[in-house]
């Protein structure tokens, strides 16, 4: 019999499906290995109170894939179903292992959040008009609410590397998940003195010559730029330059923390002060936890009286 | 004052956490709340450590190391002082007031001024109780 799969979205964009299926051929060969039993995005199967059963219930599955963090009570039930069906779960993307972009509203509460987003621009009075959101008070990763088998972190997962984690526990063997930072994999040129004492924005171009490959550029963190790579965990390249460094852009961040319980915030203010960099020229602290802002890391500021 | 709020002091074995001892030796007295952790030096205290402390609820952090210029180890306390800075700042981005953590110099001849800045450090945090809300999720 084949293994069963289960693949759930919680507060996510359907990008780490979408991944998934990105895989090309090796899709099909993938599919034919296991028994897909509940894959909303892929087949329609009514579920949650409005499905057979008129309460919320989930296949049982070998093999489970959650993406996307917890911000609703519904992902709460959604989640809690999943983990009580899966033999193996498996936390894919960043939203569902660090929070991901979701968590950017852990900057805020919640009553906060609501009147942004509803109260905007022209409506300034506009009423909030769910006043018995479901929201939880804040964006959650999935390992915060239940016990997580195996985390597969990034901004989508690498496909490879989602199929390879799948078929090892398909085949019930061991395997490696990439443990290095993304400076690891990359080949631009390191000369280990730093060009500009201040940190230059995202929207500055690096200094390179676009006919050469990118392992004649040198390395945008010691041109100025802010490149998130030597705190982010790396992988999204495979073994080849990691994805962003190939568009000759810095990294993002989008893989979370190196170790499960870093933060990328206080680790690159870290690695810059140590560095004499003017950490102060920096805009904007608190966006280097763009992907990670789960786990308590992101939290309003405290009002000072 | 809250007697069970912990205060983490990281002391530097060749100044702060001599002084400590001599403090100790001289019977002088200061608040119950301070948890000494002995380190090699001011400079190898990493900012997660800090943050860490905090998070698993130590209501405020010191790094004591010693003096500018007579470090054991040369240069561990300008380190240490490069980070605090980075420290300071980034408390207050993650949520924490900066006046919970403080960095202190004093060498291993001066139990009372270690004295001092442990009383300073908790009568700072007690107004720091005294004047926030409690849940920072709450809306005020």
């Amino acid at each position: 019999m084949k293994p069963k799969l289960s693949f759930e979205g919680l507060h996510a964009c359907s990008g780490c499906e979408m991944a998934l299926l990105n895989l090309g051929e090796q899709l099909l060969a993938l599919f034919d290995q296991v028994e897909i039993v509940h894959f909303p995005l892929l087949m329609d199967h009514k579920y949650g109170e409005h499905g057979e059963g008129g309460a919320l219930s989930l296949p049982k599955a070998d093999i489970g894939l959650v993406s996307g963090g917890v911000a609703h009570t519904e992902h709460l039930l959604v989640l809690r179903e999943m983990r009580r069906q899966c033999q193996t779960l498996i936390a894919l993307g960043t939203c569902a292992t660090h929070g991901g972009i979701p968590a950017m509203r852990n900057e805020w509460s919640i009553a906060e959040t609501l009147r942004t987003v509803w109260a905007a621009g022209t409506s300034d009075n506009a009423p909030v008009p769910c006043p018995g959101s479901s929201a939880l008070d804040r964006v959650y990763s999935i390992d915060e609410k239940v016990t997580v088998d195996v985390s597969l972190p990034g901004c989508p997962p690498q496909p490879q590397l989602i199929a390879a984690v799948i078929e090892a526990l398909i085949q019930k063997k061991s395997f490696q998940l990439p443990q290095k930072s993304v400076c690891d994999a990359c080949p631009t040129l390191r000369e280990g003195k730093k060009k500009a004492p201040a940190v230059q924005r995202f929207l500055q171009n690096a200094d390179y010559h676009p006919d050469q490959p990118v392992s004649a550029m040198r390395c945008l963190l010691e041109q100025g730029l802010l490149c998130m790579g030597p705190v982010t965990a790396g992988g999204c390249g495979g073994k080849e330059t990691p994805l962003c460094l190939r568009a000759r852009v810095p990294c993002r961040g989008c893989y979370g923390p190196v170790r499960s319980g870093g933060n990328q915030l206080l680790d690159m203010m870290n690695g810059l002060a140590s560095n004499g960099i003017e950490y102060r020229s920096l805009v904007d602290r608190k966006s280097m936890l763009r992907f990670s802002g789960a786990h308590g890391l992101l939290k309003p500021a405290r009002k000072k009286q | 004052m809250k007697t069970e709020q912990k205060i983490i002091a990281f002391c530097c074995n060749w100044c702060s956490y001599a002084a400590a001892d001599l403090a100790g030796i001289s019977r002088l007295q200061y608040p119950a709340s301070i948890r000494i952790i002995r380190v090699m030096c001011s400079g190898m205290v990493h900012p997660e450590m800090v943050l860490h402390a905090l998070a698993q609820g130590a209501a405020g952090v010191m790094i004591i190391g010693c003096h500018l210029g007579e470090c054991h180890y040369i240069k561990g306390n300008e380190m240490a002082l490069a980070r605090a800075e980075v420290i300071a700042d980034t408390l207050e981005d993650l949520g924490y007031e900066s006046e919970r953590f403080q960095l202190s110099w004093i060498s291993s001849a001066e139990p009372e001024r270690l004295v001092d800045a442990f009383r300073n450090m908790c009568g700072r945090l007690a107004v720091l109780q005294s004047e926030q809300p409690a849940d920072p999720f709450t809306e005020a």
